[in-house]
């Protein structure tokens, strides 16, 4: 594989420090149903050119540690700065980025594509929810910030409870895709790099419970505002159930190796 | 039925009560308390007959649930905490039907209240590392939202968050821990994991035995969720959630401790140095909270810190190998805890109603005719029957019962813990003011021994119950044991240091040593009072510590645009 197909899928299924221009690029589209299509897509894109592009030095064995050691240290990097981000928008991606550099783990480890494929979406999913809602809370309120308003859930009780499924799926929590990848993945890499990987997952839990701390707890002080439709709750809801199928399947027979 | 297809019903019915509630009766409040507290019930009569028929056929079984998770594993130790996780759930069911009942989120709160039980139940008979990691941190998050129920009061949220986080981090060395033995042993479920581990005891891992590996990482794991110090800050400050959920979580959840010991126990038994780092921590944290608890002017944040004191107890006990007492502790624990936390709010009502203020003595003397001064034995009977009556009626009662394990030293040392309880508890009851004195002392040595010898027959069979191969019992007291010089050199340091104590205790009121030596200790006393007061500082710590890291991931996020 040559250097510029190598860059672009470290593009679309964000590595650090192409994933800066994942990011800005994901960014730079309407907030909403668009950059939560982006995230689903874009990351399978980036599969594909791996999976496609010929082989070359940049696929050897020699190389591949190099890979790991680059997909860790992203995916600590981005996690360490989505505890400080308090817009919804710049949050998701974050987490997502530090999510997807699980990928390339894999990749380095030989996983087959389609157990790629399967890692991309159990982390774009939930991420393509919370951006469609990060969408809707823009329209509605002018802004994503939740730091603003405080106690969503008294006023948008639906939304809030999406947003929450989004944001518990997308860090690991179980029973949700990623939690059981990360298992597999943690399970096939060599144990030496346990230590540098494991401290995600606390971070994660740190960056949704300072997200939780503004978006369900204390007094509403915004505008009155109308919580989202049945149907959206619906389409979400299925969102959520198909993301529990692909659990169940990478739980039960995808492998990394 | 089979054991099996009957067992899975068990953690499954929480479950399905929590889907139904919130999938259909959201908005119908009593129905929902019905359906809740009806599944409960159900699940503790099958738990209790699943238990019962395990009495009889003394036969366990592994439920394989054909993939890598689910699988559940019906031995005497789920059997015995599904019906106690079930019985204590139950109750505090029944107690939140109408101490939530003004409550908003009233259907909501029993959903979670099933979840959190099934959650448990799952956890407690995982057969495989997968399910038992899956429940372990579906705890977490589950209680998260049970603590945060309120979401009107930031101070819930700030505290629910605080809980979370402690157990993420509790979570890693699970993770570490379950990696390693599926990496070492080849296997992720745990019947099999020990059947190879007593085959390879000391295969090799980064140059440790892997059990002694694994069982430190184990231990880590344990403290975190059971308030370990400095891994406690959590515990204190959830009273700021509901009280049901204060009492099912000081009841239950930070249980996990001594369970994920038990769990493991064929690994504890080639993991001595876990097994003494436990005891350490243990000791240092039941000291700490039993002393924060004497500090506290609130009933709950005082049941709060209790309840670190006996955690601490309770690991100290797997520390030295005892670990059926250890379940034996955390039940026995569990329904005391539960029925206090249930009744605080009546004993915060006495309060209001009744001052509490000690009477004048001059009053009792005149008014109530009692005597103005305290009656009391005379001390040299007092401290003869404080010190030696417990050593006596613990000793000949161990004796008699289970005497092969007399000389095990983690029975040592937990004979002399119950030597200086015992002896605390006569010499409490020496300075109550009574008329009779000897009346209250004999009263009091009675209800000792009865308690003494009826606790050594019942955690003796509870033991034989839970660890019904004795070799299995002796090899963890084996490898929780040290040298015996350094083993009775420290015994009788301690028991020294004890008897001392006590000596100055009953010196220093005759000779009136407070008031000679008072103004000097003043200094030292007021530091070691606000080094107390404000908790050893770990808190602050911990906020201090993440405030830095908070601080830094702003500014990598200004430096690359946020992006």
């Amino acid at each position: 594989m040559d250097l510029a197909l190598w860059a672009l899928a470290a593009l679309f299924t964000p590595l650090f420090p192409l994933s800066w221009l994942f990011n800005r690029l994901v960014a730079s589209l309407p907030a909403g149903a668009i950059q939560g299509f982006a995230v689903l897509v874009l990351p399978q894109l980036g599969i594909e050119i791996l999976h496609r592009a010929p082989q070359g030095p940049l696929c050897s064995a020699a190389f591949r540690p190099w890979v790991m050691a680059l997909a860790t240290a992203s995916a600590l990097l981005y996690a360490v700065r989505a505890l400080s981000a308090r817009e919804l928008g710049v949050w998701t991606r974050l987490v997502l980025c530090s999510g997807l550099a699980t990928v390339w783990l894999a990749w380095a480890v030989g996983a087959p594509v389609q157990v790629l494929q399967l890692m991309a979406l159990g982390w774009g999913l939930p991420a393509a929810v919370a951006l469609y809602l990060t969408g809707v809370f823009v329209r509605r309120v002018g802004g994503a910030y939740v730091g603003l308003h405080g106690g969503l859930v008294a006023v948008m009780p639906r939304m809030t409870a999406s947003l929450v499924f989004a944001v518990l799926a997308l860090t690991v929590t179980p029973v949700f895709p990623a939690f059981f990848m990360l298992w597999k993945g943690l399970g096939s890499i060599p144990v030496a790099w346990l230590p540098f990987w494991l401290p995600l997952i606390f971070l994660w839990g740190w960056a949704a419970g300072r997200l939780f701390q503004d978006l369900l707890f204390g007094d509403y002080r915004g505008e009155p505002m109308t919580d989202i439709g049945g149907m959206s709750v619906a389409l979400i809801g299925f969102v959520f159930l198909a993301s529990l199928i692909v659990s169940v399947i990478g739980s039960g027979g995808a492998s990394w190796r | 039925m089979a054991m099996g297809s009957l067992g899975v019903w068990v953690p499954l019915l929480p479950v399905v009560s929590a889907l139904v509630i919130l999938a259909f009766l959201r908005n119908t409040r009593v129905f929902a308390a019905r359906v809740s507290v009806s599944t409960l019930a159900l699940t503790l009569a099958l738990a209790l007959m699943l238990l019962v028929r395990y009495l009889v056929t003394g036969a366990d079984a592994v439920v394989d649930s054909g993939g890598v998770f689910g699988s559940l594993w019906l031995d005497p130790l789920s059997l015995v905490l599904w019906t106690f996780v079930s019985g204590i759930s139950l109750i505090v069911h029944i107690y939140s039907v109408r101490y939530m009942a003004e409550e908003p989120g009233y259907a909501r709160f029993f959903a979670l209240l099933d979840l959190m039980t099934g959650v448990i139940l799952v956890m407690v008979s995982a057969a495989n590392l997968l399910t038992l990691l899956v429940a372990w941190f579906l705890v977490g998050v589950v209680l998260y939202f049970l603590l945060g129920h309120d979401h009107r009061r930031p101070a819930a949220g700030r505290y629910a968050f605080w809980t979370q986080i402690t157990y993420r981090f509790g979570d890693l060395p699970l993770w570490f821990a379950a990696l390693v033995l599926f990496h070492c042993y080849h296997s992720d479920s745990l019947p099999v994991i020990f059947a190879r581990i007593q085959k390879a005891p000391h295969l090799q891992f980064w140059g440790m035995p892997v059990p002694e590996l694994a069982g430190f990482l184990l231990a880590l794991a344990a403290f975190a969720r059971s308030a370990q110090f400095p891994l406690h800050i959590w515990l204190p400050y959830t009273m700021d959630g509901p009280t049901p959920v204060s009492a099912l979580m000081h009841a239950g959840i930070v249980n996990a401790g001594g369970f994920l010991f038990n769990r493991f126990a064929p690994l504890f038994e080639h993991a001595g140095w876990a097994l003494h780092w436990a005891f350490g921590v243990g000791l240092m944290t039941a000291l700490i909270g039993s002393g924060l608890m004497l500090m506290q002017n609130d009933i709950k944040r005082s049941l709060g810190y209790s309840t670190m004191g006996q955690m601490g107890f309770m690991v100290m006990e797997c520390g030295l190998g005892a670990f059926p007492l250890a379940v034996f502790h955390l039940i026995a624990h569990g329904f005391f805890k539960a029925s206090l936390f249930l009744g605080a709010g009546d004993v915060i009502g006495d309060a209001r109603a009744h001052d509490g203020v000690p009477p004048d003595p001059v009053y009792t003397s005149v008014v109530e005719r009692r005597p103005a001064r305290p009656s009391r034995l005379p001390w040299l009977v007092a401290a003869s029957l404080t010190v030696l009556v417990p050593v006596v009626v613990l000793s000949l009662s161990h004796f008699f019962v289970a005497e092969h394990l007399f000389y095990e030293q983690g029975v040592v040392v937990l004979l002399f813990f119950g030597w200086v309880t015992g002896a605390q508890a006569l010499f409490a009851a020496h300075k109550m003011s009574q008329q009779d004195p000897w009346r209250l002392m004999l009263g009091i040595l009675a209800s000792f021994v009865v308690v003494v010898i009826g606790y050594t027959l019942i955690s003796h069979y509870f033991g034989r119950l839970l660890y019904p191969d004795e070799h299995e019992s002796l090899m963890l007291y084996h490898a929780a044991s040290i040298h015996r010089l350094s083993f009775d050199a420290l015994v009788m340091l301690l028991a020294a240091v004890f008897v001392g104590g006590w000596a100055l205790t009953f010196f220093a009121e005759s000779l009136d040593l407070g008031r000679k030596f008072g103004g000097r200790g003043r200094g030292l006393y007021l530091g070691i009072y606000a080094l107390l007061s404000r908790e050893l500082y770990v808190a602050d710590i911990y906020e201090w510590l993440g405030q830095v890291v908070v601080h830094w991931s702003r500014r990598l996020n200004v430096w690359l645009r946020w992006c």
